[in-house]
């Protein structure tokens, strides 16, 4: 059935129609709407699950791993900060193996206190062993949340579903919200691999000694490993039942650009519009929409972009000392490749400021008339105001 | 003494590594004896997330959960929804956690999860500083103690968080102290804990540290009895946060309880004395509490 | 070549997550120290000379098994109901837990089992050994003869004794009163020996020719006649004067006497103020007359103290220097006699813990009494009066003296102790007849040093299941005191109080004054027992244990020396002191 939702509650709807048991979250703007829907279905028994209200994002990730280590499906929600807190439990989480569902809602980490979109929070968990998927849009965000327990609950790794701050979670698309019967036929009750039990008693998760923990963590690894065939796998069940598919990326007239314009989230949105008009003028530009970040799809990105002669990345994040983290991985995939593009890297749109089409353009003027990077990152649209206030 | 038959069942193992004379695992050994087999056991970094056995072994024959240093109040709350939601309401959640997972690095889980309510049996084992990680100082560590972060004269000179009354104050269903050197009594109060289901239960117990508190191991047991004799540790319960049962009225000085103890030992008569000043405020309080 | 997975197939999952239990690592090899069981001697056992086990026997009464109780009194003592009446009971004064609150009330348990006992008619499952085909006579039936006849008996010799007297019984029979000790009583426990195929030989007094007779016909002979013959004044009138023990015999055989007005009892032992006591109840105002204080009297204190209050009087430094009849009486009937006694004061020297008296210059007093009885004591009859040389073949030891004659001879009771009370004269029945055995299975030699190996503590008390090589014989000999006691186990509890006639009533008849206690009453009462130096179960050592290392099998407790890491608490919170520590051998 088709309904107009805004970001947060496609994901909600997806956490109703997946027949979570157990839900802790604290609230921080701009997850609240999604934690707040959740609230009201186990409130009214729309959905027979428990709501843990705790006292702290630590907390949340806390208790959904007691429960999820207890044999129940579990999902959380946060952003920026919250997410930085739980930290320390998104290791824990996949060093567990515990098949967690979160939705980040990327925004931005402070000081200065900035609630709106911004993509340096999730990627900077990309370390924890968490497999990440990013969304463009409503619908994209539903079916990639109902996906992510089937991807979970396969691998035994936890899901991070991301969508933008307000761009996305507070932005009413039309979004078609499918039956209960097609989910369950999509997505059948949880068989946890690990449950604690009375009646068959072991410990978990306890001191290891070097002799063993390396070959853990080799199998975490395994496990990412399987996650790209799995996963496309998932998305062709889904597309049979409910007729969507989304992919790992998106390549959108790549085969014979030559300047490739790649970014993740709504900005992808903006740049189908840009590329379509300077296609319109005859440029040969494509446009790689980043979705499945971990694990890394190396080969795709080879694929998709390596006959490129230039790729221009929007980050819409950065990490201070190095540059833009998509760029980052991007140059990383490309490395090893005997023919690939030059890696134009720019950073755009931090903490909420618009990426509009123009700034697309101006991205792809610079990249189409310099010969090679000016910098590893450029930073675009900075205010010169501002920023000579603080050289004089 | 009570005559209260001590259940003969145990459900912890030897080979375990405590140091000898370990107050904490006398404790674990107690306490499980009380609650039965139906229990899962949650175990944030402690003396007892190494006690518990390193992979592939376990010490206990129950069901165990070792989560991080902070999180055992919310693990274990998760772990309770997660049973419910099954149809297993029998089985009792019980955190383990040391001073640290209680007090300090755990207090803002503990205290969120008994503001809710949390049908479970939350329990600190208390041996008054960081053992596990070399006897560093938290805060119930006692006024006056040296430790490695209070050396020498920097001795400890706050004192010692108040954790059963900062949770009586939540208003949970029990909050009750106990000490290994009174197994009847212990066993007592798990056992009524374990009856007082659909709400969040809190006991304190003293689990002497030979290594930590610089006693012999053979003294173990006395010391940690000493403690309640001299009223430095009362035996008492609360129930809903405003009715208190005292259990034991001690009648010895602190000096019979510091004397044995090489923590102490830099002590002078004076700063013994302000203890027992300290010590007598304390107990006159909780007699007015008791009424 | 890989298969292709699908979705849906299970990864395998290598995660920290145990499956083995940490019972593999066997962490006694941390250990310096181990403990282990080890009981120890009770200082209330070492003071009984019987050498009773005490804390055993409470222990068993605080659990309710009497019968087991009974059987552990009987290994020591073949005399309970007796004993607990008229023993002085120096294990009390031993008892450790008078230093917490007042002394276990250990004569009157001992009391209580042995009426229990009785009452159930139930037999006692003692050790005996099988008979030997040796034969053993026995000169005198009181508690000497008696306890030989009994301990000879279980090592499997056949006893016969020979008693002057028309009952057995001894000092048990003709020299305590019924108040003191009912005849009922005596009989039961005096059948009990009986039972054993002891032969007691009444009217038979052992005579010059039963002696020769013995010596062809038996193999060993105990001579336990005891004092017969009283002790003179040797003072002018003196034939005026009854015997006391004479007195006591001839109430207790039924005699009728007629007695009225004040008698004058001269003396200050058990007899002085038993013939007291006995007066006071057919009628008569006794005076007692001692030559020394109160406090240097020999007989048992509470039975002074009954004295005093059921209206006895006691003169104290005064003693008779003649005897007259008073001019005043008319005839023989209500004849009455004039005393000269002489003030007595205290010298500044004391001999073996006895004030030494001296006359007090000239000072007499006289007293005016219808009767007066004599009780300064009795000595032996010329004939049982030990040799005075020293053979070689002559063994003193502490509660007899053994000689080899023809037949090895044995001398116990009143005539080889210097404490001459009922449970010394039983002590000294099981020394003969412990000695004998050894004399005869292992020769002379080994005497001593086979005593020496059933001692109870440091002695002189011996053991017969230590003998016969039972538990006990693992006893340590030291002597737990009260420090050793872990008092945190105790708290203050008063002793009990047995139900008791008051002076007036007490006067009235020869009824016992004292009563049985009820078994709820000896059942507390054994529970304040702090079963110095052994293992009564309680369970510490392994409620407390870190390491699960203690283990119990059938109520057997053992270290898993597996797993135990030394660390001692089970030696030190053990209450009792029932564990030692002792260094790890590596």
């Amino acid at each position: 059935m088709k309904k107009v939702l805004e970001g947060s509650h496609a994901v909600s709807e997806a956490v109703r129609l997946a027949r979570v048991q157990v839900i802790s979250a604290y609230p921080i703007t701009p997850q609240t709407h999604i934690v707040e829907a959740i609230s009201e279905y186990c409130a009214n028994g729309t959905l027979n699950a428990r709501f843990l209200c705790v006292e702290s994002e630590h907390s949340a990730m806390a208790a959904v791993i007691g429960a999820a280590s207890s044999g129940v499906r579990v999902f959380t929600a946060t952003s920026s900060h919250g997410l930085a807190y739980m930290h320390e439990l998104l290791h824990w989480t996949s060093g567990a193996r515990l098949p967690i569902v979160m939705a980040d809602v990327n925004r931005a980490l402070g000081p200065g206190w900035n609630i709106w979109l911004d993509q340096t929070d999730s990627l900077s968990q990309r370390d924890t062993g968490w497999i990440q998927l990013y969304c463009e849009d409503g619908q994209e965000v539903l079916d990639t949340t109902l996906q992510a327990f089937r991807l979970a609950e396969s691998v035994n790794l936890p899901v991070m579903v991301v969508l933008d701050a307000f761009f996305l979670s507070h932005t009413y698309e039309p979004v078609e919200v499918p039956d209960q019967e097609q989910v369950d036929q999509f997505l059948p009750p949880l068989s946890p691999r690990i449950q604690l039990d009375t009646a068959n008693p072991f410990a978990i998760y306890q001191m290891v000694a070097p002799s063993a923990y390396m070959e853990m963590r080799y199998n975490i690894q395994v496990a990412m490993e399987q996650v790209t065939s799995r996963f496309s796998e998932i998305e062709d069940e889904f597309e049979a039942i409910f007729g969507r598919k989304h992919g790992p990326l998106e390549a959108v007239q790549c085969e014979d650009a030559e300047i490739i314009l790649a970014t993740a989230g709504t900005t992808a949105s903006t740049c189908r519009h840009v590329i379509a008009d300077l296609r319109d003028k005859g440029e040969k530009v494509g446009l790689l929409k980043l979705k499945m970040f971990r694990p890394y799809p190396t080969d795709q990105i080879r694929r998709h972009l390596g006959h490129a002669q230039k790729v221009a990345v929007i980050d819409r994040n950065f990490s201070f000392g190095a540059s833009g983290i998509f760029a980052q991985e991007i140059k990383s995939a490309l490395c090893n490749t005997d023919v690939r593009p030059a890696v134009f890297g720019y950073v755009a749109g931090l903490g909420g400021r618009d990426v509009t089409p123009q700034t697309l353009e101006e991205i792809y003027r610079q990249t189409k008339t310099s010969k090679i990077p000016k910098d590893e990152s450029v930073w675009i649209e900075l205010n010169q105001e501002l920023v000579e206030s603080w050289s004089n | 003494m009570e005559q209260l038959e001590i259940p003969s069942d145990d459900y912890i193992n030897p080979g375990h590594l405590g140091c000898p004379g370990c107050g904490a695992s006398i404790a674990m050994k107690l306490a499980l004896k009380a609650l039965g087999e139906k229990t899962i056991v949650v175990i944030p970094a402690s003396c007892w997330g190494v006690l518990a056995a390193p992979y592939p072994q376990s010490s206990l024959d129950v069901p165990i959960l070792h989560t991080a240093f902070a999180a055992a109040g919310a693990a274990a709350s998760g772990i309770r929804a997660a049973l419910d939601l099954r149809g297993d309401t029998e089985t009792t959640v019980l955190s383990w956690a040391g001073d640290g997972g209680t007090f300090d690095i755990g207090f803002q889980s503990l205290s969120g999860a008994v503001e809710r309510n949390e049908d479970c049996l939350f329990v600190c084992y208390d041996n008054e500083a960081y053992m596990n990680t070399g006897v560093q100082r938290s805060s119930a560590t006692p006024f006056g103690t040296q430790t490695t972060t209070t050396p020498g004269q920097d001795w400890k000179k706050t004192r010692k968080k108040n954790i059963v009354e900062a949770l009586a104050a939540h208003r949970i269903p029990y909050a009750a102290t106990a000490n290994v050197a009174f197994p009847e009594d212990m066993i007592r109060k798990f056992q009524k804990a374990k009856g007082l289901k659909g709400g969040s239960r809190f006991i304190h117990v003293l689990a002497s540290c030979p290594t930590g508190w610089r006693v012999p191991s053979e003294m173990s047991v006395k010391v940690s009895r000493l403690a309640v004799q001299t009223n430095v540790f009362p035996l008492y319960e609360v129930q809903d946060g405003t009715t208190y049962i005292l259990n034991y009225k001690g009648n010895r000085g602190v000096k019979d309880y510091l004397q044995l103890q090489g923590r102490f030992k830099h002590l002078t008569d004076e700063q013994i004395d302000q203890i027992q000043i300290q010590v007598d405020e304390d107990w006159d309080l909780l007699l007015k509490k008791v009424g | 070549m890989k298969k292709k997975q699908t979705s849906k197939d299970q990864l395998p999952l290598f995660i920290p997550r145990s499956n083995t239990s940490t019972q593999i690592n066997k962490t006694g090899s941390w250990r310096y120290f181990r403990p282990l069981y080890e009981e120890k001697t009770a200082p209330c056992s070492a003071a009984c000379p019987a050498g009773e086990d005490i804390p055993r026997i409470e222990m068993l009464v605080s659990q309710g098994l009497f019968k087991k109780a009974w059987e552990t009194i009987l290994d020591e003592n073949p005399l309970p109901s007796i004993c607990g009446r008229v023993c002085f009971h120096p294990c009390e004064k031993a008892c450790n837990r008078g230093e917490l609150d007042e002394p276990i009330a250990i004569h009157s348990l001992e009391r209580f089992i042995g009426e229990s006992a009785i009452s159930s008619s139930k037999s006692a499952d003692l050790k005996k050994l099988p008979n030997n085909g040796k034969k053993a006579a026995i000169a005198g039936a009181g508690p000497a003869g008696l306890a030989t006849a009994y301990f000879l008996s279980r090592l499997g010799y056949q006893c016969d004794v020979f008693e002057a007297q028309s009952e057995p019984g001894g000092i048990l029979r003709w020299g305590i009163p019924a108040y003191r000790l009912p005849e009922d009583t005596l009989k039961k426990e005096i059948k009990r020996i009986e039972d054993l195929g002891v032969h007691i030989h009444c009217e038979t007094p052992v005579t010059e020719a039963l002696l020769q007779k013995i010596n062809q016909k038996y193999n060993a002979l105990f001579i336990g006649c005891g004092y017969g013959r009283p002790i003179k004044l040797r003072i002018p009138g003196e034939e005026s004067a009854h015997d006391g023990l004479r007195f006591l015999h001839q109430i207790r055989t039924g005699g009728k006497v007629a007695l009225q007005g004040t008698a004058a009892v001269v003396g200050g032992g058990n007899t002085a103020v038993d013939v007291a006591r006995t007066l006071k109840r057919l009628g008569v105002k006794p005076i007692i007359v001692y030559r020394r204080r109160r406090q240097d009297m020999p007989a048992f204190e509470p039975e002074i103290e009954r004295a005093r209050k059921e209206g006895i009087e006691l003169m104290e430094l005064l003693t008779p220097i003649r005897i007259e009849e008073d001019p005043g009486s008319t005839s023989k009937s209500d004849s009455s006699f004039k005393m000269t006694l002489q003030k007595m004061k205290v010298s500044t020297k004391e001999i073996r813990g006895r004030a030494r008296v001296i006359p007090y210059g000239e000072k007499t007093k006289t007293l005016q009494v219808q009767h007066i009885f004599i009780a300064i004591g009795a000595e032996a009859e010329v004939l049982w009066h030990l040799p005075s040389a020293k053979n070689n073949n002559q063994l003193t030891l502490s509660h007899s003296t053994i000689i080899e004659q023809e037949i090895p001879v044995v001398f116990g009771g009143d005539l080889t102790n210097e404490t001459k009370r009922v449970t010394d004269a039983i002590a000294s029945g099981k020394q003969a007849a412990i000695a004998l055995d050894v004399y005869f299975k292992k020769g002379w030699d080994s005497i001593e040093e086979s005593l020496v190996n059933c001692r109870v503590g440091g002695g002189p008390a011996l053991s017969m299941a230590a003998y016969l090589n039972e538990e006990r014989n693992n006893r340590k000999p030291h002597i737990v005191s009260f420090d050793e006691i872990n008092s945190d186990y105790f708290q203050s509890a008063p002793r009990v109080i047995s139900p008791t006639l008051s002076p007036d009533q007490s006067v009235r008849s020869f009824s016992e004054i004292e009563a049985t206690l009820s078994k709820r009453a000896a059942t507390q009462e054994a529970e304040r027992c702090f079963n110095c130096g052994i293992c009564n179960s309680c369970d510490y050592c392994r409620i407390f244990c870190p390491d699960v290392a203690v283990m119990v099998e059938e109520a057997e407790r053992y270290i898993n020396l597996d797993y135990c890491k030394g660390c001692g608490i089970c030696v030190t919170e053990c209450p009792r002191n029932a564990m030692a520590l002792e260094e790890e051998k590596k």
